[in-house]
């Protein structure tokens, strides 16, 4: 992938890689999600680094990070919160479940049952959530990583494709490179337990996603993009194809990452480079394994970028 | 290009594309419209322009009487067909129709089959009034253009996609359009009066008729009466004499031929001697019968008869342009064994007229006993009178003509020359008779083409000396010519070098009849004459197959040229040499590829390449930044110019 990261963005994610070392893509394109105002979704086994990403992501943006560690018999009051008596007010008071947080790492999302996950993932889409016909708003911003292991089949639910369709990106972090290996063996790098410093102020923070959100999609783009998602719907290598909120991650996804490179328009590249994230678990390859080279590949190879 | 460009981005509606057919298809038949049927067109076409919303019924039925009030004005005394001669007529009504037809569904703002189909109908129907190779470039260019609105009607509009394709097919359809041309069996008409048959505008010729009165009026006219194409080289002015009709009789103020009831002697001998040469004639239409060839033929030419002094005449006027080969030896003298009949005819002349010149005559006899004598003698005496040769001569005293031109006014051209020369002689004994028929000159010519106009029209003497007639040119016997016929005939111009527009003119005749020999005219005898000849040299088949494989190959390549990839998008067009460039050098683009990884591949081998740095950051910004101002464009052609050049 080519890019050139802007050097406002590169302190921040240089802080969170000398916690993750080796993983600067995967710290952009997190960061990248975070100011289009989407949600993660980290797939990967235990141990690759996704609670230190997320911890060490939300020190850096200066968000209050929450936590929950999702169990077969986890109910939604237990993520939402609940409504309970007081007695001494003699009122019914909402006592606000953890999901009240400005970052949320969601572990091990598929194993609690649909209706827990769903409770969310509703969230997660609304930025708010009801209890008992109260409407109550979520802290903005609101951002979610949410994690799941993808070997592991035993006493899980696995989400539909209709709920994953509400995470903007999904990739996994992997094991890193032997260099970088060496380095976190050596212990030279890569302790989590230092804390970052956090780098932004919410004001900052509004103001990129505002930019993010302004980036210019120009008329030549908007057709690559356009056949990029006629093709995954009309290919027939596929389930199905993008949905329109498929399709609008993908632009917002583009455009925070030309931000994020500092550029105030989004080119074929952006697109190119964000693709297989915004769609790998979105689509499903009716034939042979669903992967993330594999959909960059075939769209690709069949889309041609004429510009 | 340049205007094509401009096209590309402009889509025409039907009703503009089916104007634009009327227009082209219109504009040759306008020049055989009648005033009324024009007046009319204009009220249509003002009507068109100023009423833009469908006409209703009232004005429909206006249009229509005006039409017919147009086309009652138009025909208006030609009503009386007879027969297929008034096939013109006929065409021209149904063309009036037509336009009538047409006027009245345009008004309706609707496109519908009639209004589709007409054009072509006006295609065909102009195919019958106009003859001529400008008109033949012309409907090609008109299918050419039809093809093209059909297809652009069939492509929404898009004039510059439907051009490629009408061009493509076009192309495709060449190499079979000639070889089609050259080996589809061809079946001749003979006297077909329509078509690609050359011009039919008459010709004057010569009708066997010399007038001497007021009749007699030479027009220096430019028009051509026959177009000769000689095998090989062109012989001498002086040797370029066509032979058209001869004359005998004296009839006071004209000469006649010998009556058709006369009946002679055939020829028992074969009275041609000397080299020969090959000639292939045009001659346009002339109502007459006469055929024109050079002196002295050798044999008949196809479909006509030769008499005993080697005049050829057809057996119906010439009413369409008559292609004729022909052999002749150059010989300025005929042998002939005067037959009774001949002899007593070119000796006969009337005592009681030309007293003066009888006189001369006489005495030229006396003291010359020798006929080549006194034939000289003849010649050196009409040097003497300093006769002036003049196409504007004073009336001749009709009764002494010979006398009034030889001793009076002392002014005339060909005609006064050789009935004068013709009637001394014969009062001085020698046989002798008027040849009319035209004299080429060699400086109009070009190549082997030589084009004979009606002011090389020509009369000349043949006297019968020792078994043989032989050619006398009077009119070299004048010692002068005034100013005003010599700026006519040109002998000023003609004695220094021909103007641009002479030889432009000529070499545009000559063209025209080369394409008029091979293409017009190609008949089954010149297929047959073809094949033969292919027969015989097998350099000309390879040749021919050669050239086809080369028109095949222009063929390929200028469709493919229409065919390639096109370059619609504004930034890819200016970027393009950039791309051709990599593109040598080994760099192709992937097909999953941006322009930007394109270039960065590139640069990662040729890290000092800033150009194309900036190519790549112009490039982007206008591509995706939307600054597509016409600086930024400019900005970015330059610095693709910067790093294409070496």
């Amino acid at each position: 992938m080519n890019y050139t990261i802007a050097s406002e963005f590169t302190v921040l994610i240089d802080a969170i890689e000398s916690h993750l070392v080796g993983k600067k893509e995967t710290i952009a394109l997190s960061l990248a999600t975070f100011f289009a105002g989407g949600h993660l979704l980290l797939e990967d086994i235990p141990g690759v680094g996704k609670t230190t990403l997320a911890k060490h992501l939300s020190q850096v943006l200066g968000l209050d990070f929450g936590r929950i560690q999702f169990t077969s018999d986890m109910l939604p009051s237990d993520i939402l919160g609940v409504n309970y008596y007081n007695q001494k007010e003699g009122a019914f008071i909402f006592k606000k479940g953890p999901i009240f947080t400005s970052f949320l790492l969601a572990d091990e999302i598929n194993r609690s049952m649909p209706k827990t996950q769903s409770a969310l993932l509703q969230a997660m889409e609304e930025g708010s959530i009801s209890i008992d016909g109260t409407l109550h708003a979520l802290p903005m911003p609101f951002f979610v990583i949410g994690t799941q292991n993808p070997h592991e089949e035993a006493g899980t639910f696995p989400l539909p494709t209709s709920q994953l369709d509400r995470f903007m990106c999904s990739f996994g972090i992997g094991y890193p490179d032997r260099d970088s290996e060496r380095e976190i063996l050596k212990g030279e790098r890569g302790h989590s337990s230092t804390l970052s410093d956090s780098l932004l102020t919410p004001q900052k923070i509004e103001g990129y996603m505002k930019q993010a959100s302004e980036v210019t999609l120009s008329e030549t783009l908007l057709d690559f993009l356009q056949e990029i998602i006629a093709y995954t719907r009309e290919s027939g290598l596929f389930e199905y194809g993008l949905s329109t909120r498929g399709a609008l991650s993908l632009t917002a996804m583009a455009k925070s990452w030309a931000m994020l490179q500092g550029r105030t328009y989004a080119t074929a590249d952006d697109l190119q480079a964000v693709t297989s994230v915004v769609c790998s678990h979105r689509l499903q390859f009716k034939e042979g394994p669903t992967t993330a080279k594999r959909i960059h590949h075939e769209i690709f190879t069949h889309v041609r970028s004429d510009i | 290009m340049l205007s094509l460009k401009h096209l590309q981005d402009t889509k025409l509606s039907s009703l503009a594309l089916l104007d634009t057919a009327y227009i082209i298809v219109l504009l040759p038949l306008m020049l055989i419209l009648k005033i009324p049927m024009l007046l009319f067109s204009f009220m249509v076409l003002l009507l068109l322009f100023f009423k833009k919303t469908p006409a209703d019924k009232y004005l429909i039925l206006f249009v229509f009487l005006m039409g017919v009030l147009a086309l009652y004005l138009s025909l208006y005394g030609l009503f009386s067909f007879r027969g297929l001669s008034r096939l013109k007529l006929f065409l021209e009504l149904l063309v009036y129709v037509l336009i009538i037809v047409v006027s009245m569904q345009r008004l309706t703002r609707e496109i519908n089959f009639y209004l589709l189909l007409s054009p072509m109908l006006f295609l065909a129907l102009s195919l019958f009034f106009f003859h001529s190779i400008l008109m033949l470039s012309y409907v090609i260019v008109e299918i050419f253009f039809l093809l093209w609105l059909l297809l652009a009607q069939r492509m929404d509009g898009d004039m510059i996609e439907s051009f490629r394709a009408g061009m493509v097919m076009f192309m495709y359809s060449l190499p079979w359009v000639v070889v089609l041309f050259i080996f589809f069996p061809r079946i001749s008409f003979d006297h077909a009066d329509y078509g690609f048959k050359g011009e039919n505008i008459q010709r004057m010729g010569h009708d066997g008729t010399m007038f001497l009165d007021s009749k007699a009026l030479l027009v220096p006219s430019d028009r051509i009466v026959m177009e000769v194409g000689f095998d090989k080289e062109i012989p001498s002015s002086d040797k370029l004499y066509f032979r058209g009709s001869m004359l005998y009789v004296d009839k006071k103020d004209h000469w006649e031929p010998l009556p058709s009831y006369i009946k002679r002697e055939n020829r028992t001998d074969d009275p041609i001697e000397g080299e020969t040469v090959d000639y292939k004639v045009t001659l346009y239409p002339t109502q007459k019968h006469w055929i024109y060839l050079l002196d002295m033929p050798v044999r008949a030419v196809n479909d006509s008869e030769m008499d005993r002094d080697l005049i050829s005449t057809v057996e119906k006027p010439i009413k369409s342009p008559l292609h004729y080969a022909a052999r002749s030896a150059l010989s300025p003298t005929l042998h002939d064994n005067l037959d009774q009949v001949t002899l007593d005819a070119s000796t006969h002349f009337d005592p009681t007229r030309n007293p003066r010149t009888y006189q001369e005559a006489q005495k030229i006899k006396k003291r010359f006993e020798d006929p080549e004598k006194r034939a000289s003698a003849l010649v050196k005496f009409f040097q003497k009178q300093s006769l002036t040769y003049s196409l504007k001569p004073k009336a001749l005293d009709i009764n002494n003509t010979a006398d009034s031109f030889l001793f009076d006014q002392r002014l005339g051209y060909c005609v006064h020359f050789a009935s004068s020369f013709v009637t001394m002689a014969r009062m001085s004994g020698i046989p002798s008779r008027i040849v009319t028929g035209y004299r080429a000159d060699k400086a109009n010519s070009l190549k082997n083409y030589l084009p004979v106009k009606e002011r090389d029209a020509h009369a000349w003497a043949e006297l019968y000396l020792d078994g043989h007639w032989v050619r006398f040119e009077t009119t070299s016997t004048a010692s002068s010519i005034d100013v005003e016929s010599a700026q006519l005939l040109g002998t000023n111009t003609r004695e220094k070098n021909k103007t641009f527009m002479e030889s432009a003119n000529l070499y545009l005749m000559y063209v025209k009849y080369q394409v008029e020999t091979w293409i017009l005219y190609y008949s089954h005898i010149r297929q047959l004459q073809l094949i033969q000849y292919a027969k015989d040299n097998p350099r000309f088949v390879l040749l021919f197959v050669l050239s086809l494989l080369a028109l095949v190959l222009i063929t390929f390549s200028i469709t493919v040229y229409f065919r390639r990839p096109r370059c619609t998008h504004k930034i890819l067009c200016i970027i393009e040499p950039l791309v051709k460039k990599l593109k040598k050098e080994g760099y192709i683009r992937e097909k999953n590829e941006t322009m930007h990884q394109y270039f960065l591949r590139y640069m990662k081998d040729h890290p000092d390449n800033s150009a194309l740095k900036e190519v790549d950051r112009y490039y982007e910004a206008i591509s995706y930044g939307g600054d597509t101002s016409a600086a930024a464009l400019k900005q970015l052609k330059r610095v693709v110019k910067k790093s294409v050049s070496p």
